[in-house]
């Protein structure tokens, strides 16, 4: 599905804190709201501090990792990723 | 001064405080008030706990235990042990020969349950020469034969099933209590150890057949003196298999340790960070061996390296 300018804006959900432990570029991720513990790419983690800074679109995000801001596919896979991330309620699309 | 220890108090006294105000029986941090009229009970206890500190009567008790028998009818047919804890039963009573190894089971749910001071990891620990070693592992992966293993061959037991990690340091606290045995690692003990004082083998439980090992004296002596954390295994034993350590990374490690917590997820942030500690402190490796021999070898390899 082509993105539009309805595209949602993604946010930390409130009261994540980002509480975090790296090495080699993976994290483990301490979730506020659920007490679960993730495990994460470093990138993944990057992606949440940047959505603690500023609420952002999926083609913000890619824009901001030096991707190409229109291209579906890369949309796409962010999309997926944010769902996955709001499945696990460290982010949520604005209303 | 010392505390008096069990063997001190004799088999009569020994039997007179478990029937009336309760044995009152300090293991690591903690102490137990047992209560029971089950004479067995308390010949196993007396030997397999005969080093242990005992309180006077009416000293504060973290845990208040009951072992109770049969009554009526019930003492002919089948008979049965029955545990309590503060008044309530929580488990299904067993078959009175498996009194001992129900009050093992009982005094690992009282801590694993309560004892939220500690981050409580379901691992054997051992210690030489100040550091730990930490062995997580699900039951049937050799734990603690291994660690049976290596308390008799110079490693000093910190516990055999309930590692304590304090949350303000990262210590690990000894509870030294005895090793619990399944199956065929019995007898695998029996021949690698064969002056190890071991409790005579419960057929039928739910784990199988179960002996308890005695811990060393040594063990119990410095149930006080807490170990730094330097090396989390995660055994498994294979028929065959070479010994082997194989190196896992930090943010995996976490994650697996954290799954064999019992409070990790109770203490929230603190037990996050209690366990990032640890991988941070200590190195992490798979371990696959086949021989006893050859599993203690490498565990002195990996006190060398750090000499």
């Amino acid at each position: 599905m082509p993105h539009t300018c309805s595209a949602p804006v993604w946010r930390l959900v409130e009261g994540q804190r980002l509480a975090h432990r790296c090495h080699d570029g993976q994290c483990v991720l301490f979730n506020d709201l659920t007490g679960d513990t993730h495990l994460l790419e470093h990138a993944v983690l990057d992606l949440l501090a940047a959505l603690r800074a500023a609420p952002a679109s999926a083609a913000v995000l890619a824009g901001a990792d030096g991707l190409p801001d229109s291209d579906p596919g890369i949309l796409a896979e962010f999309d997926e990723l944010l769902a996955d991330l709001a499945a696990l309620s460290l982010v949520e699309a604005l209303p | 001064m010392a505390m008096p220890t069990l063997a001190s108090l004799g088999p009569r006294e020994l039997r007179a405080r478990l029937r009336g105000p309760g044995l009152r029986l300090q293991t690591g941090p903690f102490v137990t008030c047992i209560r029971s009229p089950l004479a067995p009970l308390a010949d196993t206890l007396a030997a397999m706990y005969a080093d242990y500190p005992v309180l006077d009567d009416g000293a504060l008790a973290d845990f208040h235990v009951r072992l109770s028998g049969p009554t009526g009818l019930r003492r002919l047919v089948r008979p049965q042990v029955h545990f309590h804890y503060d008044g309530m039963a929580p488990f299904q009573p067993l078959p009175l020969d498996q009194a001992f190894p129900m009050f093992e089971w009982a005094m690992n749910w009282c801590v694993s349950s309560q004892a939220h001071s500690w981050l409580v990891i379901h691992a054997a620990v051992i210690e030489r020469g100040g550091v730990a070693a930490i062995l997580p592992a699900p039951p049937g992966s050799g734990k603690s034969t291994l660690c049976a293993a290596l308390v008799n061959r110079g490693w000093r037991l910190l516990s055999d099933e309930l590692t304590l990690v304090r949350l303000d340091d990262g210590l690990i606290d000894p509870l030294p209590r005895p090793v619990s045995l399944k199956n065929a690692s019995i007898g695998i003990i029996r021949d690698y150890a064969p002056d190890a004082a071991l409790t005579r083998p419960v057929a039928d439980t739910v784990k199988g057949t179960v002996a308890h090992m005695r811990a060393s004296g040594d063990s119990v002596a410095r149930a006080a003196e807490a170990a730094a954390p330097a090396w989390i295994v995660f055994p498994k034993w294979q028929a065959g298999a070479a010994a082997e350590l194989t190196p896992v990374a930090r943010a995996p490690a976490h994650m697996r340790l954290a799954e064999n917590a019992f409070n990790y997820s109770l203490l929230g942030e603190a037990g996050f960070q209690a366990v990032g500690r640890l991988v941070d402190d200590a190195r992490t490796f798979d371990f696959r061996y086949g021989v006893l021999d050859d599993a203690v070898a490498v565990f002195e390899q990996l006190l060398r390296e750090r000499t």
